[in-house]
């Protein structure tokens, strides 16, 4: 079994009255991406900058390597490589100079440095604008550049703090396919988003936050069988009244049934035919309808049964 | 190290900022100082012109001097024999700048005070006091009357103003060594905009500059040596500009003048770092605390009023002794007038003491910080 590379016990964070942090407890493996999903406001971000030292927190511990975690343990900070929430670069540098100036601050070697940023730039394909300064980046652009200087000098452990913000998809797509090879180059990754799309799909195990604490962890599947949601069948353009949807309630498998602007949303333990029992309800009442989905459980649904609110509440 | 400092000089460089006005600003106050008094030992005065009124027993005397000073090289005085009306009338038309009664005791009149009317006033002073003199020798020693005319036109000979190092005494070139002290202070606001970037809660950057295992000490140092060759640069331009632009009367070495600079620059940019460092303050009563500190030390140098250091030094001297502003600034005095080596060293070895322990505080103010909020 890892060892386990991040332990988090029983952190508390104040603000004065609120309480970002509650108790939160985490661990995370060598080799994971470790996703760190919840809304704006959960306490994604300040977990993570209590994990690196910048806040001060009231009570717990954080090991990080098996080793307490202070400002200047350089030793364990070294090995890690941070991709901050804001980008965080030099205006007055170019995409070259900046990647060299943060891997610097890690790497003392030259010769070395210079292959890592050169690979850097490979890796989040900057090629074409290593002379430029970021103000003349798009916003994506900008974003890979603040991984590149996050990641260049080949850290074991990478937290990226929804790096992907205010990103176009073709940018998205580029930089979760390139934590993914992170992950297979070897680097452990931390990884908070409240979009659990990208939690999903690149994740190995997740948290999910709410209110400064875990409310769930494991990998995505085992999230999905904790809630009681199989399958979230989706009706549109079909006409409704209380009786028939006291019907479909009763209909076997059925637990929950939500129906607005003639659109029908069942969700439904898992079970086989829920769809099947679903439509052929509506044939024998003669209701004519427009598109039907059928979707499984999403990290959404998990978050909307344990917390009664969704996910991008 | 070096990586950190030539990144830094890099990023201040190219920060206009950050470059532009702490250089601008000393330069153009610089020129305002030296057009509005900077050579105003050379300044051509005008004759002065003076309506003369002889009254009854009138002392011939002064009427012989008033026509050697009309006939003389300068040309000082442009008297005008008249009547007291025609004067009276001229003087509230501003066409003399005073009235000269001569009776058997010259008096003078003006209706204003400014240079012409000191002049005038001066004339007839230097009169008195050598009727005076020549009076008494008449009565104590009438034999050596001869002597001791011979012996004033001697003095007035001989007598040249000459400061104790006997270097320049040009009284306004005290301003231009107030200027140069806020030249190096000015250093400050490069100082303390390296220290901001250092401080985690306050920019994004800052914050990822302080998650990497640099040490605290290696980032501030490499801000500091940054920032100072910034600032050192600064004043040197300034220092050559006043020396050979303005062609002001610096008299000292040159690589004396630079030393001071060099630790002045030094604490300029130390005092920034350290304002900079304070975790709990916000970053716009950081800046007013700067510019106060800045602007303050550079008054009580003498930047505005040039009796303003020696007022200090008369009632609270302790001041002068910690003010880095009047240091450069007596350290100049020191190497362009005193000649005073041993004052000199002491000023500077001040400034490079202060300059450790701000340093040093801000090392440790730093060195740990972790963040109530980012």
């Amino acid at each position: 079994m890892s060892q386990n590379i991040v332990h988090i016990e029983n952190l508390v964070k104040r603000y004065g009255d609120l309480v970002a942090l509650n108790h939160l407890n985490l661990d995370i493996k060598e080799g994971e991406v470790f996703g760190l999903l919840g809304p704006n406001g959960s306490g994604k971000t300040t977990a993570i900058n209590c994990m690196l030292s910048l806040l001060k927190y009231d009570k717990g511990t954080i090991e990080i390597f098996g080793e307490p975690m202070s400002p200047d343990n350089y030793q364990v900070k070294k090995q890690i490589g941070i991709v901050l929430q804001n980008v965080a670069v030099f205006e007055e540098l170019t995409v070259q100079e900046n990647i060299d100036y943060f891997c610097g601050l890690y790497i003392s070697e030259k010769k070395k440095r210079k292959q890592l940023v050169e690979e850097a730039i490979q890796f989040v394909g900057l090629e074409d604008y290593r002379k430029m300064r970021p103000k003349k980046l798009s916003g994506g652009l900008l974003r890979r550049l603040n991984i590149a200087c996050g990641i260049a000098h080949k850290p074991r452990l990478i937290i990226l703090d929804e790096p992907t913000v205010a990103v176009d998809p073709q940018s998205r797509n580029k930089i979760l396919e390139g934590i993914q090879e992170l992950n297979r180059q070897g680097s452990t990754i931390i990884y908070t988003s409240h979009y659990m799309e990208e939690v999903e799909q690149i994740c190995t195990r997740i948290a999910i936050m709410d209110h400064g604490r875990t409310i769930a962890s494991g990998t995505k599947e085992e999230l999905k069988q904790m809630i009681k949601t199989g399958e979230t069948i989706t009706i549109e353009s079909v006409l409704l009244d209380e009786k028939n949807l006291r019907e479909i309630q009763a209909l076997n498998h059925v637990f929950d049934v939500h129906y607005e602007s003639q659109i029908l949303t069942v969700r439904c333990t898992g079970a086989k035919h829920n769809l099947i029992r679903i439509l052929n309800y509506l044939q024998s009442q003669e209701l004519a309808f427009g598109r039907v989905f059928s979707e499984l459980p999403t990290l959404n649904d998990v978050f909307l049964e344990i917390t009664g609110k969704q996910l991008r509440d | 190290m070096l990586h950190l400092v030539i990144y830094n000089v890099k990023v201040k460089l190219r920060n206009f900022g950050t470059t532009f006005w702490p250089l601008a600003f000393p330069l153009i106050l610089g020129t305002l100082f030296f057009f509005a008094f900077g050579n105003i030992n050379d300044a051509d005065f005008e004759t002065v012109p003076v309506a003369v009124v002889k009254e009854e027993h009138a002392d011939q005397v002064f009427l012989a001097f008033l026509d050697q000073i009309k006939n003389g090289e300068d040309q000082l005085l442009a008297p005008e024999e008249m009547t007291e009306e025609q004067a009276k009338e001229k003087l509230e038309d501003k066409k003399v700048s005073g009235i000269y009664y001569v009776g058997s005791e010259p008096t003078l009149t003006v209706a204003a005070s400014g240079i012409e009317e000191s002049i005038l006033q001066s004339v007839l002073q230097s009169y008195e006091n050598t009727r005076s003199t020549v009076q008494n020798i008449m009565k104590t020693h009438p034999e050596g009357i001869i002597e001791g005319l011979k012996a004033m036109m001697k003095q007035q000979d001989g007598v040249q103003e000459l400061s104790l190092g006997g270097r320049t005494i040009d009284g306004n070139v005290q301003f231009f060594y107030a200027l140069i002290a806020m030249g190096c202070l000015y250093g400050c606001f490069i100082g303390f905009g390296a220290a901001i970037s250092l401080q985690a809660n306050l920019t994004a950057l800052a914050a990822r500059r302080c998650v990497t295992p640099t040490h605290k000490l290696k980032l501030i140092l490499s801000e500091q040596i940054s920032s100072f060759l910034l600032g050192y640069v600064d004043v040197i331009i300034l220092l050559l500009y006043l020396r050979y632009g303005l062609k002001l009367d610096f008299q000292g070495q040159m690589g004396r003048m630079l030393l001071i600079c060099f630790l002045g620059s030094l604490i300029g940019v130390s005092m920034g770092i350290f304002v900079g460092s304070f975790g709990k303050m916000k970053e716009g009563a950081k800046i007013g605390i700067i510019l106060g500190i800045s602007m303050i030390c550079s008054f009580l140098a003498g930047l505005m009023n040039n009796t303003m250091k020696d007022m200090v030094e008369k009632h609270a001297p302790l001041i002068n002794r910690i003010n880095p502003a009047a240091l450069i600034s007596d350290a100049f005095y020191c190497i362009n007038v005193y000649d005073d080596t041993a004052r000199y060293h002491r000023s500077l070895i001040t400034l490079a003491v202060m300059s450790l322990v701000l340093v040093t505080a801000s090392f440790l103010l730093i060195r740990r910080e972790r963040y109530d909020s980012i």
